[in-house]
């Protein structure tokens, strides 16, 4: 009991403490080192804080401190939904704890992730093709099936694609945000931030109401991939953010698996860079979620003993998850003309002409034509700019 | 003495008389120009004067009056010096009285006593005939011009001395000093047709299928169209092709649009008629008063200058937005009004805009490999254009690279002469079936008259609905697809929309959610 309320009133002050801007993460470790807690420091002199922090950050933590009422600001968070978990909690994901940078507190919003889970981080670009989204949706939907934590930033393209597919299959999902946990970024996926508030957690380490910097997302990122067991690489350009993350995550000791491009598709670039380099690839969804379970029980050296019904459980999903990429059901009951065209596309988007290229030649453009919009209209294939198409990726 | 001499003044593309009255009285010599006139107009005193001495008329001192009737109206231009000319010879009896009776006369006089093109001739001359004046003399350069207009004389003049001689000699003289203008309106639509297909044909366009397709759909409904594409891949060289495609002018029509450049300005000399549909392309840092129309004295905008004919937008983003707005009103209503403090005018605009557009700031979008720009840039470039323009579109097409083994093997397409027959066609069946409606082509249907020209049978019915809401239509993208499925089934010769017209049409739609 006593403990409980000791642990409480820490977390007060540890949400006092991480929500000032002006302060970096090992300064926060070593401060509350030296002070014995988020406590501490509060009542500790500024002589003690000038000890570990600049005289400038000691004089803007001292304006801080006067404007902050603990007890409130720590209600008012609470009423949003959001907690704080700082390294001694034993809340804290153990796989963050161990980083050598791991972040001093966690802001979350839903429920963290629980330990003897494995989970995969799906990282790549924002601005992905047809191919990258469908991959990225499958991929989700797949781990959503198997109950397997997906790790991401809640970015534009292929991280928001695949925590949608992951909450979609009724999975579980953690967005890892580079703004504050209570600033939804970007903005249109507002939707998924608050179904990831409901049936996964959004985790940030930047103080509430921080809006989202370009410098905020590396630091982000090695969360986002110190959360998990796996990083999967699904669209990246040879210079991105996601090859940063990847950098992070081999240091962190994650296995990193790769979705292979065509080496002609600059989006895949990086990915393909990543093969040669000895990365692991993505082939087939169920062997990767096998794959998975491996990485998983080598790392914790659990011998499928403690952790078997999880396991059979998996077993059990994946026999509702289809043997290989899911494109075949898709072409049953189409008529045979229509079935040319649609074996005519592909998930990057082809314009008329090439798609006119690929059929015999009593195809009239006129026909080619009705019969594209007939399949976007049947929504197999979806119209990406006036004159290209593309198959429609379906989660299911 | 006083004497009384016809000319013709502009008010938009319509011209009204005003004659030139000439006192001459004695007393101080001096030279008085009533009824409102510009600055140009009053300088005509001194060209007409120092014109008169150089061909050896001295005018004896006496005081000169003239008036331009009616005086409320603001008169501008130079065309008043010839009639003020004329009108002091009469006064001053140096020409025969009643000579220049029922006659009309306009032209700028230079300081040797030639005769300068005027603006405006043909609508002036028109004027005149229908006011009963029986010989219009105007200058040579713009004779043919004003011939055009049957039953009437016109006479073309180089110099003032030409128009001495004419007014002094016998009426039997008269025709072999100033010939009539003579202009044969066959001949000149006959040979004009064939010089433009040569000029600039659709055979010249390798590949880009579609993008001749949507232009052929727009050219025979008149719908606007928008072209988007990497740079380089044609856009231009098929919106330059586009007037060809079109009917050929009409007699009705081309006189409209020569009025209309007349107006302006802008005829050649010694041109007749326009006779081909006009295009323009201005830059896209064109002024909202340069394409409108405008200024405080009104002159036809880009928009009257390309009436019956095309308006090319390149690079439509990068048009200012205010601009682009302000083109609301005459699509809509196929004419502007201008109102400055010098009157109102309204000039006819009913014109086929065509648009180009890279579809982001690199010009390479969707095609990944090439385009790097985000998410936001895409859709911030597209948020430059105003949507009210977006909706007035009905038809879009994307162009691609052309490759390299297209462009050497040349593969022709068709002409522009097989084209222009399905238009011609597709045009003659709307003509039949809007008779005696507001309506001339589908790309005019009102929402509110679709129900009745675009009618769709059971099955048709059944697949627009699955197209409404698998391709997230908007009412106004629906009624749209309909339009665009009319004028199709009209170039297919069915008088009814099938469903493979329904399909193409929502191929050839703009929508808000390409793009990003």
């Amino acid at each position: 009991m006593c403990m409980e309320k000791w642990k409480e009133r820490e977390k007060i002050y540890a949400c006092w403490l991480c929500n000032f801007p002006y302060i970096g993460n090992g300064q926060l470790h070593r401060l509350t080192e030296i002070c014995g807690g988020p406590e501490g420091v509060y009542q500790a002199s500024p002589q003690v804080w000038g000890s570990v922090i600049s005289p400038e950050q000691v004089e803007r933590l001292k304006e801080y401190t006067e404007k902050w009422r603990p007890e409130q600001s720590f209600e008012k968070m609470r009423e949003q939904g959001i907690e704080i978990v700082t390294v001694c909690d034993k809340e804290y994901p153990g796989r963050l704890k161990n980083l050598p940078d791991a972040p001093y507190g966690l802001f979350v919003k839903g429920r963290l992730i629980r330990e003897g889970e494995p989970s995969v981080a799906v990282i790549g670009a924002r601005e992905c093709s047809e191919y990258g989204r469908y991959v990225a949706k499958q991929l989700g939907s797949m781990l959503g099936k198997c109950k397997i934590t997906l790790v991401s930033g809640m970015a534009r393209g292929i991280d928001g694609i695949s925590q949608e597919a992951a909450l979609e299959a009724e999975g579980i999902s953690i967005g890892v945000l580079g703004s504050g946990v209570d600033v939804c970024y970007p903005a249109q996926n507002r939707e998924l931030y608050h179904r990831l508030a409901n049936a996964g957690a959004l985790v940030s380490s930047y103080p509430l109401g921080t809006p989202a910097r370009p410098r905020n997302f590396p630091p982000r990122n090695r969360i986002v991939s110190g959360l998990a067991d796996v990083v999967v690489v699904v669209e990246a350009r040879m210079k991105s953010g996601t090859l940063i993350t990847v950098d992070m995550a081999l240091e962190q000791g994650r296995e990193v698996y790769v979705v292979p491009g065509r080496v002609t598709d600059r989006l895949s670039d990086g990915c393909n860079r990543l093969i040669k380099q000895g990365a692991g690839v993505l082939l087939a969804p169920e062997e990767f979620v096998e794959e998975i379970w491996t990485i998983y029980d080598r790392k914790y050296n659990r011998k499928n003993n403690g952790k078997c019904s999880e396991r059979e459980k998996t077993e059990d999903n994946k026999n509702r998850v289809s043997r290989r990429w899911d494109t075949e059901s898709v072409r049953r009951n189409l008529p045979p003309e229509l079935e040319a065209i649609w074996e005519a596309l592909d998930f990057t988007p082809r314009s008329t002409e090439e798609i006119r290229g690929k059929l015999p030649a009593q195809y009239q453009k006129a026909s080619i034509v009705a019969g594209l919009m007939k399949l976007c209209m049947e929504k197999r294939a979806v119209q990406v700019s006036p004159g290209r198409f593309a198959l429609r990726s379906m989660a299911e | 003495m006083y004497c009384t001499i016809y000319s013709g003044a502009l008010l938009g593309v319509r011209a009204y008389l005003v004659s030139v009255e000439v006192d001459i009285s004695r007393g101080l010599p001096a030279f008085y120009m009533v009824g409102s006139l510009s600055t140009e107009v009053r300088e005509s005193r001194e060209r007409v004067i120092v014109a008169l001495k150089n061909i050896g008329l001295e005018i004896p001192p006496c005081r000169i009056t003239v008036n331009l009737s009616p005086a409320d109206r603001r008169k501008e231009g130079t065309a008043y010096d010839l009639p003020i000319a004329v009108g002091m010879l009469e006064a001053l009896e140096m020409i025969p009285k009643g000579a220049a009776e029922h006659m009309l006369f306009m032209g700028e006089l230079g300081l040797n006593g030639e005769v300068k093109a005027a603006r405006g001739v043909l609508p002036i001359v028109r004027a005149a005939e229908e006011k009963g004046i029986k010989e219009c003399v105007v200058p040579l350069a713009n004779a043919r011009e004003g011939a055009v207009i049957p039953g009437i004389t016109v006479r073309g003049v180089s110099s003032i001395l030409d128009v001495i001689h004419f007014l002094t000699a016998q009426n039997t003289d008269r025709e072999n000093i100033l010939p009539a203008a003579m202009v044969d309106v066959n001949a000149l639509f006959d040979s004009k047709c064939q010089s433009q297909e040569e000029k600039r044909d659709f055979s010249e366009i390798t590949g880009q299928e579609m993008a001749r397709r949507g232009a052929e759909i727009a050219a025979a409904g008149f719908h606007n169209l928008l072209m988007a594409g990497p740079p380089g891949a044609g856009k231009s060289m098929i919106a330059r092709r586009i007037p060809g495609i079109l009917p050929s002018l009409t007699l009705e029509e081309s006189l409209e649009v020569t009025a209309i450049v007349s107006v302006a300005g802008l005829l050649e000399e010694g041109r007749a008629l326009v006779t081909e549909r006009p295009f323009q392309s201005p830059h896209h840092t064109i002024s909202q008063p340069a394409l409108i129309g405008g200024s405080a004295v009104p002159r036809p905008g880009m928009i009257s200058l390309t009436h019956r004919g095309v308006l090319f937008l390149d690079e439509l983003p990068e048009f200012q937005r205010s601009v682009l707005d302000a083109l609301r009103q005459p699509i809509e209503e196929r004419k502007v009004n201008i109102a400055r403090a010098g009157g109102n005018v309204t000039y006819p605009s009913d014109f086929m805009l065509v648009c180009a557009m890279n579809p982001c700031p690199c010009g390479y979008y969707p095609d990944k490999n090439r385009c790097h720009c985000t998410e936001p840039q895409v859709r911030r470039y597209m948020g430059r254009i105003s949507g009210p323009i977006l909706d007035r579109i009905d038809l879009c097409v994307e162009l691609q690279q052309v490759e390299f083994a297209h462009l050497r093997e040349g593969a022709r397409g068709e002409s522009s002469a097989d084209i222009r027959r399905r238009v011609v066609k597709a045009r003659e069946r709307q003509r039949k079936r809007f008779e005696g409606t507001n309506y001339r082509f589908n790309g005019d249907i009102e929402a509110s008259a679709i129900e009745k020209y675009c009618v769709l049978g059971p099955a048709e019915q059944h697949c627009m609905e699955s197209l409404y809401s698998s391709l997230n239509l908007s009412a106004r993208a629906y009624h749209r697809v309909l339009r665009v499925a009319r004028t199709i089934a009209d170039l297919e010769e069915d008088e009814k929309i099938r469903e493979e017209h329904l399909l193409e049409a929502s191929f050839f739609r703009p929508s808000p959610e390409y793009w990003f």
